[in-house]
């Protein structure tokens, strides 16, 4: 078996507004266009993925919302319309994907070993959140690479930042662990935003960028300030901060992908490509890369047990 | 699972005393239809499909047909901003319905085309006053159109759920304190107090973590014009934890 690669991380927000303002034969609704840097933005992530070959795409995200445990897509292919329930009249996407079951179930058996509670996602009608789609659409829209969809268990807005972030933390050191167990070359996607805070009301033309900014101030002064940490590699003063970056500028990293992606690449203190920012409704929005391959921190330690059944590794 | 067989049984008979007061139209709210922006109403004429909880998928799909009262639909959509709302009309094909309305059209045997639908979103920013407003336009518009409308509100009491796998046979309510409020909350539905019952909703909504703070009950007192004469309580017990009662007001 390979040797577990985390090649390298990216920040992929999922406003469905980028896959209208696209046009792709696989979503109803058509525009004239719209959100071009954020699009833009997510062409050179594309590019960037490209030169990676991964084997499999991990995706956390926040609209897929579970109350008992950490779920994953248990299913080989999955296939259906996906329909936004906020945004109904700008994403109704026909979709179908592939899943790397075998990964999924090492993340769940890892997690539960870890303590969390983990189901997989076993029913073949199961119609995959508008989050993930946007995500995956945006970062490959070929939907040649198998991947591994995981919810985001509500136990940060249930309980609280801090409890449910520290599960987060154990969901990515979990990750880590399958993706080591299971010998894959993996990259992962932080299906979030940062600043949330986002307006009530949307233009008679959606995709009216003459409507279109930051809906305050210092969400996007917050924005900006985190940005900046870590296009400069300093995380652990990101993480210091994030709950009161999440606190302040109603950041949507609260739903854990950030937290998760990040314990899952052992939190690198090593300085992201920011391939773009923008805002959508009013909120924040950056895609941007944190490449362990090029940084030399991709490679795995192989799992105990099979570091024990390597010869001379032992003694 | 026998608890929630008692539960189910008890939609049961809720929807046959519903469907034999033969209203034009039943205005349903459901908790579980989120929203942030607008205030959404379900327009479709008529929705097919078939659901899988994004929780509870182990437990299969829920096949449905549901008909709307599109008319009616409408004049809310144009009505809402009259309480204060910005409202669009949700008329989709494969838009994703929510567990709650579908579950509750399936037990109580509405949403055919014989009991039409007004679904309205619960909007997260909406607080217990504006639900109550829009329980109330929407009741209005039925009456400017000459409808006969029941009204109904979907959703759970107290909300505390348990965060791990449990075997469902041994349910039952996360807390007593929690099992005594539902009761208190229910008895006094029963005695048809309405004053003492909105003086206590938002205790019950804080103490208890009622569901979305019992916003769906504030749907239906709104639409009543805040007023009924009491209530029959045909079944109550744990969902998950959590509280769950279905209550038939009277007039």
């Amino acid at each position: 078996m390979a040797q577990g690669e985390i090649i390298a991380g990216f920040l992929a927000p999922h406003p469905p507004h980028l896959v209208y303002g696209e046009n792709p034969p696989q979503n109803e609704p058509k525009s004239q266009g719209g959100w071009e840097p954020l699009r833009w933005a997510y062409e050179r992530a594309r590019a960037a993925l490209d030169t990676l070959k991964p084997d499999v795409l991990l995706v956390h995200s926040p609209h897929w919302i579970t109350s008992v445990g950490h779920h994953f897509l248990g299913v080989r292919h999955l296939s259906g319309r996906s329909v936004d329930p906020i945004f109904p009249n700008l994403f109704r996407y026909e979709f179908a994907l592939d899943v790397d079951v075998e990964l999924a179930e090492a993340c769940a058996a890892a997690g539960r070993e870890a303590g969390l509670v983990t189901k997989l996602m076993r029913n073949p009608n199961f119609r995959v959140d508008y989050g993930t789609i946007t995500t995956l659409h945006m970062i490959r829209p070929q939907w040649d690479i198998p991947i591994v969809g995981i919810s985001a268990n509500n136990t940060p807005y249930y309980l609280n930042t801090k409890e449910g972030l520290k599960e987060m933390d154990l969901l990515g050191r979990a990750t880590r662990e399958a993706i080591a167990r299971t010998g894959r070359r993996a990259v992962l996607l932080a299906s979030n935003t940062l600043s949330h805070w986002h307006f009530h009301e949307e233009p008679s033309i959606p995709e009216d960028m003459s409507k279109e900014h930051p809906q305050n101030m210092q969400g996007y002064q917050w924005d900006m300030r985190m940005i900046e940490l870590m296009r400069k590699g300093r995380m652990r003063e990101v993480f210091k901060l994030l709950p009161q970056f999440i606190e302040e500028a109603f950041a949507e990293v609260k739903s854990g992908a950030f937290t998760w992606m990040h314990a899952a690449m052992n939190y690198p203190e090593l300085g992201a490509e920011l391939f773009g920012y923008g805002t959508v409704i009013g909120t924040g929005n950056a895609v941007m890369e944190w490449d362990l391959r090029a940084a030399g921190l991709s490679l795995l330690e192989p799992p105990a047990a099979h570091r024990a059944e390597r010869p001379g590794q032992n003694g | 699972m026998p608890g929630l067989g008692r539960l189910a049984a008890a939609m049961q008979r809720a929807g046959r005393a519903l469907r034999s007061s033969r209203p034009d139209a039943i205005l349903v709210y459901s908790t579980q239809w989120l929203a942030v922006l607008e205030q959404q109403w379900l327009t479709r004429r008529r929705s097919v499909g078939l659901h899988v909880d994004e929780n509870w998928y182990e437990f299969g799909e829920l096949p449905y047909d549901i008909h709307a009262d599109t008319d009616l639909g409408q004049a809310c959509v144009s009505h809402s901003l009259k309480v204060g709302v910005h409202a669009r009309a949700v008329d989709y094909d494969g838009f994703p319905i929510d567990s709650g309305t579908i579950a509750a059209a399936s037990l109580l045997g509405i949403g055919g085309p014989e009991f039409p639908l007004v679904v309205g979103s619960n909007n997260l920013y909406h607080d217990a006053g504006t639900t109550l407003r829009l329980g109330s336009m929407a009741a209005a518009c039925a009456h400017e159109q000459g409808k006969r409308v029941a009204v109904v509100g979907v959703g759970g009491m107290s909300g505390t759920l348990f965060r791990t796998d449990m075997d469902l046979r041994a349910d039952r309510l996360a807390t007593a304190d929690d099992d005594k409020w539902n009761h208190r909350v229910l008895r006094l539905m029963e005695s048809g107090d309405i004053a003492e019952l909105k003086r206590v909703l938002p205790d019950f909504a804080r103490e208890a973590r009622a569901d979305m703070g019992f916003k769906h009950f504030y749907w239906i007192l709104g639409a009543l014009e805040g007023r009924f004469m009491g209530a029959r309580v045909h079944g109550y017990g744990p969902l998950y934890g959590s509280g769950g009662a279905v209550v038939e007001l009277t007039l």
